[in-house]
This record gives C-alpha cells, structure tokens and sequence, in this order.
C-alpha cells in the first residue's frame, strides 16, 4: 500500500460521490428513472455493504478464520444482535468492540 | 400570513439539523478514526472526508485499499455503495429547478443522508414551502460542518490512539449497523445474505472480484423475492 495508490483510491472515492450525487442534475430533466431501476437501485448499497463486511469479518491478512472463537467474527454477530435489541448505532459500535476486545485477551 | 425570507428558510434549514448533530458527529468520529487505523496518513484521512463526503463508501473502501485491490474495483464499489445518491438526487432536483445550473449542481453535491430524511420531512408537512431551496442550503451546510468537524476530531484522536486496539473494526461495526435496518424489508434481507454468502464463497477470486460477483447476486436475489412477494412491498 503506498502512497501513490493511496492517493488514486481517494481520488476514486472521491469521484464516485460526485457521480452519484451529480449525474441527475448535470444531465438535467431528460433522464428520467424508470420506477423498476429506482427500485433495483435501493438494494444496492445493502448487498454491496454485506459483501465487504462479511470477508473482513472471516478473513485476516487474506486467511479464513472460521473458528468459533474469532474475535472480529464475534464482535460482528454481537454487533447484529446488539442493533436489533437497542436500534442504537453507538451501543451497537461499542459494544462490538468491548466484545473484541474480551474475547481477544481471553480466549 | 407574513412573507417568509430566504435568511429565515436558511435559519430554519440549519436549525432543523442540530438535533440530530450527536448521531451525525458520531458516525464521523468512528469514520475518521478508522481511516487512520487503516493505515492513512492524516492529509490522506483529511482529503478523502472533504472531498467524498460519504461516510459509508469511505468505509467500505478501507479494507479494499489495504489489501490492494485495483483501483476500478475500489471505485466501482464506492459507486455502488453512494447510487442512493441517484435516488435522492432523482427526487430533489424536482424542488431545485429553479435555481442556475452551478448552483443545482452544487446543491446537489452536499446531499447527505440525514439532511435529505429532514428536508422530506418538511415537503410532506408543508408542500409548498417557499423558499425550499434555500432551506435545503441551510440543512446541507449545517450537516457538512458537523460531519466534517467530527470526522477530523476523529482522525486526529486515531492518531493518538495505538494500532493495537484493533479500532480499524469499528468501521465495519458501523456498516452493520447501516445494514440490519435495512434488513426489514424482507427482499433486502434476502439480498444481503445472498450478496454475504457468495462473498464469502468467492472470497478467493483474483481481484476481489468476489465482492461484485456478491453485488450481483445479492441484487439479483433481492429483486427476485420482491418479484415472488410483491405483497410485502413497502415503500
């Protein structure tokens, strides 16, 4: 990862906020979205955010850690749980990480 | 009735936000500290919160940077994760027309999540609001401000903070609390765990290629079981 790379990452990032914010507009009245596609549209930051958070939650340095006692794999379960109970974003971070930070040092 | 200013629109714009300024500035600290746990320097941390502004996909992208994935990928997926941008655009452009090209345009770039929920809001309770343009100035600049000062108040406490505490996981902590609500419609939640299992089975793919061939299904399966279960449409 050097500095270089870095650099065009964020540029990247950078301009996928400024296509999806600016497309409609820049291209004013003409493109219309068609109601199927605005409904296609909705389930896809849910799906893309599944697919990079359940491989970092299983694999570290690129090795599948499937035991019972990975911690990140823990945290995360707790994180689902911890939301569907309290609905808060903050408890459902922090108590992620205590139960990392636990089962890190303990187990 | 009084005529209402364009200041007193832009007051109300800014005022309509603060309450929700604890939720705001604390998704940006997990974000800021998590770009630095990642391994960004604080110039790289600080350039990509003023310039992409988008919390979520600045997550989502970390773990894709650190294990060198390509750049189209990168970029491919930030576009995924920000097309509810599209949509929000899609639907306040209707209220913007009036105002010059530029300004639409950079109206348009500070949408951000909460300032969209608050002016909805105020279209659904009074439709015909003067001024709308205004206070949607008002709520964007207000949000931009409290996420930016929360998001650098981040990276410079992750700089303080030692690698060690593993704190580069908050971020993804964060995503799942993005997601489980999402959750509720039920074709989601079919996507989602679709879109996770063949991440997770396609994980080995050159060029995480995993990660879009899990879009795709996840997609797929969610428009699917909407198809199959249209009475459970919500929205």
């Amino acid at each position: 990862m050097n500095d270089f790379t870095v650099w065009w990452a964020i540029a990247g990032v950078a301009f996928s906020a400024i296509v999806t914010r600016c497309v409609l507009p820049l291209l004013g009245p003409r493109l219309r979205l068609s109601a199927s596609v605005e409904s296609s549209l909705q389930f896809a930051p849910a799906c893309a955010l599944a697919a990079i958070i359940v491989p970092d939650l299983l694999f570290e340095h690129g090795a599948l850690n499937l035991s019972a006692l990975n911690p990140r794999l823990l945290a995360g379960i707790a994180s689902v749980l911890i939301y569907l109970i309290t609905r808060s974003t903050l408890t459902t971070i922090l108590g992620g990480m205590i139960v990392f930070w636990l089962t890190r040092s303990y187990i | 009735m009084t005529e209402l200013s364009r200041e007193e629109a832009y007051r109300r714009g800014v005022r309509d936000i603060l309450p929700a300024a604890p939720g705001i500035i604390a998704w940006a600290l997990v974000t800021g500290v998590a770009m630095i746990k990642s391994g960004l320097t604080i110039q790289q941390a600080t350039g990509l919160s003023l310039a992409a502004y988008a919390g979520s996909a600045q997550l989502a992208a970390l773990p894709l940077i650190i294990s060198g994935a390509p750049l189209w990928l990168i970029t491919l997926t930030a576009i995924v994760v920000n097309l509810r941008f599209v949509v929000y655009s899609a639907m306040t452009r209707r209220h913007l027309s009036q105002e010059p090209w530029f300004t639409r345009l950079w109206l348009a770039y500070l949408v951000a999540d909460i300032m969209f929920v608050r002016f909805t809001t105020l279209l659904i309770q009074e439709p015909n609001y003067p001024h709308i343009s205004a206070y949607y100035l008002g709520a964007a600049i207000c949000n931009w401000v409290i996420w930016q000062v929360g998001s650098i108040a981040g990276i410079w406490a992750g700089s303080l903070i030692p690698s060690n505490w593993g704190l580069e996981l908050a971020g993804s902590l964060a995503l799942i609390a993005l997601v489980v609500p999402l959750c509720r419609y039920q074709p989601t939640l079919v996507g989602v765990l679709i879109a996770s299992l063949v991440s997770f089975i396609a994980y080995s793919l050159p060029l995480k290629l995993g990660l879009l061939l899990g879009v795709i299904s996840g997609m797929s399966a969610a428009l699917l079981a909407e198809s199959v279960k249209p009475a459970s449409r919500q929205h």
